[in-house]
């Protein structure tokens, strides 16, 4: 038993991408322009040439943030949608009837259809692929070239997301919705 | 509705793949309709530790192999250079692998070059028909080796192909140097004595020109630097005409004018000097000839306001920099830069570079440029013979110094243009891509058509591919192990890429290429040499002609097997060979040092074990010292100190562009344009330009424009930007294939080779990438 969560050194994130091509090719996610499990979001450069605003561009990397307080959770009809006993947020695919209301619901825009099955798919920190199999870490994580995830137990208080989240500030995503994300983004 | 497939289904079995847009070759074999059939082995799980090939980094990476299928790449945190890391080009070698579109049998030109028509044949009837052409050039040619050229990509195996090259004998073995970084590493080597490795780990101070570190992913420069860049340990400044992710990363990023770099970094040096914030006991100990440097930039009033009108930065900016960066010093880098094919002073340009980090003393000390150990291997290299016939270099004087690696665009244009002194008739190449890579490909097309025979050797049908005589089909990086090799640096080791799978269709390493081809054709060339070369007919007189050709047998660096030459090569270190086997990766103490030190980090060396000072003072320069002025190179009319001439400053015609190229973190130069994971993530490429600019003539977003310069034109969808300035234009490399063989990469985006000028710089007859002037018309 533990709680999985994710913090996020995004201040590293150099937008490479490299985080969604290993999700990819872990997870077998469908080469489609609207298929993927994580993203970087990008906030392009403000200003006018040659005053540009530096800190105005910024890479947000995201995925399903997992919440402990899942709205997709809340409102699916048929409990595809479910909190595993690590405490992350899973679909099974034999009970989604694709009503998309998890879709609506999710204020992260973290899910999408996948073609293949016509079910809901999103992030599930590789736990099937990577983590069933003795991995301690998800495939973005460990091919990141500049290390900005770092993916534990947060009920492990010696474990090094527990002790980084003691240690430093950090910001969580729409906090106020009240949805209690599991990602956590290092200022 | 197009049918996708994804990787999990179609390595289940064999289905039939349809990609859109894909035009297969009517007549040839090229294109096999249907996917590969993995070659299921039993319950076979295993994990194989290899070295990416995806770019030129070579990252450590364990190929997980279910049932002879590769499955997953993960980086192998072993080794010190990649630092537990694969990028995305990295996690995408799957995709090279299984591309449909791969060169799957030896093929033979059966119709006009350039008519994209190919037979299949056997691998003997492909050295067969290279044999019977080449005996006949060389024939006609008296045995002057030089008239076969070769060229090469970069890569580990690239070690192999040029053992044929020395072979062989010829004067002409070209590849991307002069396309990309001689004139850095020949400015910093003369100017502080190598290239070097910037210790972005542990420098205060960077300054980064051109250099797009978060976009064109160097090892381990990216992953050190930018987990501390943004007020954590280092400050950046990004001197770059187009705000990059690079920039986006910065402390300053200061907008210049394209091609006047040399004006910025000389008065940089202008205010260390004048106001004496330079190193002194650094510049009195280690400097040669520094009072004539000072004099030189000082009497040139190489001032911030001179610079300022050239540059477009503001005099204010270049003096808080200059302060800033010798306040830091010698923690402090003017990075050396990686391809630095921009103007025709980019020698001189890095020089100055070199001389102004040296004025802070940042150099072969911690945080600054640090030289690094290596860790030697064996070489077995064959003794090359000698061939009273071959003729030097065509394009030796096109240049002040043309090196071993040639100038590419020199070479490509006397032979076309016919001012070579003898014909050049044939071209060996090895996973090397001219049409994409050099300037000016409507020259680059003729100039392969215009040879007798061109032999490649790729695991792509490339534009290059397409226009060649003979193609031979190389298996990827995962299906082959190449010659170890030993990475210098701060924290060295060496490093080996073992088999992951089997070579599949007919493909075959360059190894064993090599060592058939060689088969095939050293007794009858031997023949032809035998009837021409006088030095060869008397010693075979004195000796007996067996003894003779053992010198001149071209198979001999193939004789033995990879896996034997690399036990070899390391035999000094005790145990290295099985443990590359198994992990890929070694280096001395690697057992006692190596650390997992936290869920992403690692530690190679202790502290007290890296190689950040090793030149104990004495620098690999003529006098031992850092050197401000080269004379020799006066006398072939370089200038031996970095001077600013008004003909480096190019006037842009209202309504017209200068174009720059460049890259993004998604894609290597041409070898990715056809890779399914890749164009995923970046579908094609857009022409940056300046977004009022856009709006006066009317362009938005994604609307089709035609750009064209005076040799040529590409298509290209634009993006208005205030990333760039009003009189720049910039696409990204890569796109824009013509080979219809490449079903994903045909004829998407645009093609930057159709448009660049191709002037080379005096010094190494380097290209000069951003020296063209481009128009764009909406279509």
């Amino acid at each position: 038993m533990a709680r999985y969560g994710m913090a996020l050194n995004y201040k590293n994130c150099i937008n490479c991408r490299a985080c969604e091509s290993a999700c990819k090719e872990e997870n077998g996610v469908l080469l489609l322009k609207d298929h993927y499990r994580i993203w970087v979001g990008v906030k392009e450069a403000e200003g006018q040439f040659p005053n540009i605003s530096i800190a105005s561009q910024t890479y947000h990397p995201s995925q399903c943030q997992h919440c402990e307080n899942a709205p997709c959770q809340q409102v699916c009809p048929t409990n595809a949608t479910y909190y595993s006993k690590d405490g992350m947020v899973m679909v099974d695919p034999t009970k989604c009837i694709l009503c998309t209301y998890c879709i609506n619901a999710c204020p992260y825009d973290a899910r999408y259809v996948d073609n293949r099955t016509n079910t809901v798919d999103k992030c599930t920190f590789c736990s099937d692929t990577r983590l069933a199999n003795g991995e301690t870490t998800t495939a973005c994580q460990a091919t990141c070239p500049t290390k900005v995830r770092v993916f534990g137990d947060l009920d492990d208080p010696n474990s090094e997301i527990s002790v980084l989240l003691a240690n430093k500030e950090y910001r969580q995503v729409k906090e106020h919705l009240g949805t209690k994300p599991k990602l956590f983004y290092i200022l | 509705m197009k049918v996708e497939i994804s990787r999990r289904r179609f390595l289940q079995g064999s289905v039939a793949m349809s990609i859109a847009g894909g035009v297969s070759l009517s007549s040839s074999s090229i294109m096999a309709s249907a996917a590969t059939p993995a070659k299921k082995i039993g319950n076979e799980d295993k994990k194989v530790a290899t070295l990416c090939e995806m770019c030129v980094n070579k990252c450590a990476a364990i190929a997980h192999v279910r049932n002879g299928v590769v499955e997953k790449l993960d980086p192998n945190p072993l080794f010190p250079k990649s630092r537990n890391m694969l990028c995305a080009r990295g996690n995408s070698g799957i995709q090279a692998l299984y591309d449909p579109d791969r060169l799957k049998y030896p093929l033979i030109r059966d119709g006009e070059k350039g008519s994209g028509k190919f037979k299949r044949v056997s691998w003997d009837e492909a050295y067969a028909y290279i044999n019977e052409k080449l005996t006949k050039i060389l024939e006609e040619e008296k045995d002057n080796r030089s008239t076969v050229a070769f060229c090469a990509g970069e890569g580990i195996a690239e070690h192999t192909f040029k053992s044929f090259f020395t072979m062989f004998g010829s004067s002409h073995f070209l590849n991307h140097a002069s396309l990309c970084l001689a004139t850095t590493v020949s400015g910093y080597s003369l100017t502080i004595g190598g290239y070097g490795q910037a210790d972005l780990d542990n420098a205060k101070y960077v300054i980064m020109a051109g250099a797009n570190r978060a976009e064109a992913i160097v090892t381990p420069d990216t992953m050190d630097f930018f987990k501390r860049t943004n007020g954590r340990g280092a400050k950046l400044i990004t001197v770059d005409p187009r705000f990059t992710n690079t920039a986006a990363k910065s402390d300053k990023w200061l907008a210049i004018n394209v091609g006047t770099d040399l004006a910025f970094v000389l008065a940089l040096t202008y205010v260390a000097i004048k106001e004496e914030r330079y190193n002194k006991a650094f510049v009195e100990n280690y400097f040669n000839g520094f009072d004539a440097y000072k004099e030189h930039i000082l009497s040139n009033n190489y001032t911030p306001e001179w610079a300022e009108k050239i540059t477009g930065i503001k005099a204010a900016d270049i003096y808080q920099v200059s302060r800033d960066f010798m306040a830091n010093a010698p923690q402090a880098i003017y990075y050396q830069g990686r391809r630095t094919t921009w103007s025709k002073n980019d020698f001189q340009l890095r020089r100055a570079q070199a001389i102004f980090s040296a004025l802070g003393g940042g150099v072969d000390v911690k945080g600054g440029i640090c030289f690094g150990k290596t860790l030697p291997l064996i070489e077995h290299d064959a003794v090359a013979p000698m061939y009273a016939q071959a003729k030097p270099r065509i394009e030796k004087d096109e240049a002040a110094v043309v090196g071993g690696s040639g100038s590419w665009v020199a070479f490509r244009n006397m032979v076309l243009e016919g001012r070579s002194p003898y014909p050049v008739r044939a071209l060996f190449n090895y996973k090397h891509n001219p049409m994409q890579n050099m300037p000016n490909n409507k020259k680059t097309e003729e100039f392969l058509k215009k040879l007798d025979l061109v032999v490649t050797i790729d695991t792509m049908p490339s534009d290059t591919v397409m226009l060649s005589d003979v193609i031979l089909p190389e298996c990827t990086y995962l299906e082959r192990t190449d010659p170890v090799v030993s990475y210098g640096g701060i924290e060295p080791s060496i490093a080996q890429r073992n088999k992951v799978i089997d070579p599949m269709f007919e493909s075959k390493p360059v190894m064993d290429i090599m060592r058939g081809l060689s088969a095939k054709l050293s007794k009858p060339l031997f023949e032809i040499t035998k009837k021409y070369d006088e030095d060869v007919q008397s010693a075979i007189e004195d000796d007996g002609e067996d003894k003779v050709y053992a010198d001149f047998d071209l198979t001999k660096p193939f004789a033995h097997d990879q896996a034997e030459l690399n036990a070899h090569a390391v035999e000094k270190y005790e145990g290295a060979a099985d443990i590359l086997k198994e992990k890929g990766v070694f280096y001395p103490n690697m057992n006692e040092y190596f650390k997992k030190v936290g869920v992403n980090d690692y530690e190679y060396y202790p502290e007290t074990k890296r190689a950040y000072s090793v030149r104990n003072n004495k620098f690999a320069t003529p006098s031992g010292k850092i050197e401000c002025s080269v004379p020799a190179l006066a006398k072939k009319g370089i200038d031996a100190m970095p001077v600013w001439k008004s003909e480096y400053e190019m006037a842009i015609p209202a309504g017209k562009f200068r174009f720059i190229t460049g890259r993004h973190a998604q894609f290597t130069q041409s070898g990715t344009s056809n890779n399914r994971m890749l164009l995923n993530l970046v579908p094609q490429n857009y022409a940056w330009i300046n977004k009022r600019v856009a709006e006066k003539l009317g362009i938005k977003f994604g609307d089709k424009l035609e750009v064209s310069s005076k040799v040529g034109k590409t298509t290209i969808k634009a993006y208005p930007t205030e990333k760039i300035g009003p009189d720049t234009l910039f696409f990204v490399h890569g796109f824009g294939v013509y080979s219809k063989a490449l079903t994903l990469g045909y004829n998407n985006g645009g093609n930057d080779a159709a448009i660049i000028e191709d002037g080379i710089e005096p010094m190494h007859g380097s290209t000069c990438l951003h020296d063209t002037i481009v128009e764009i018309r909406k279509v």
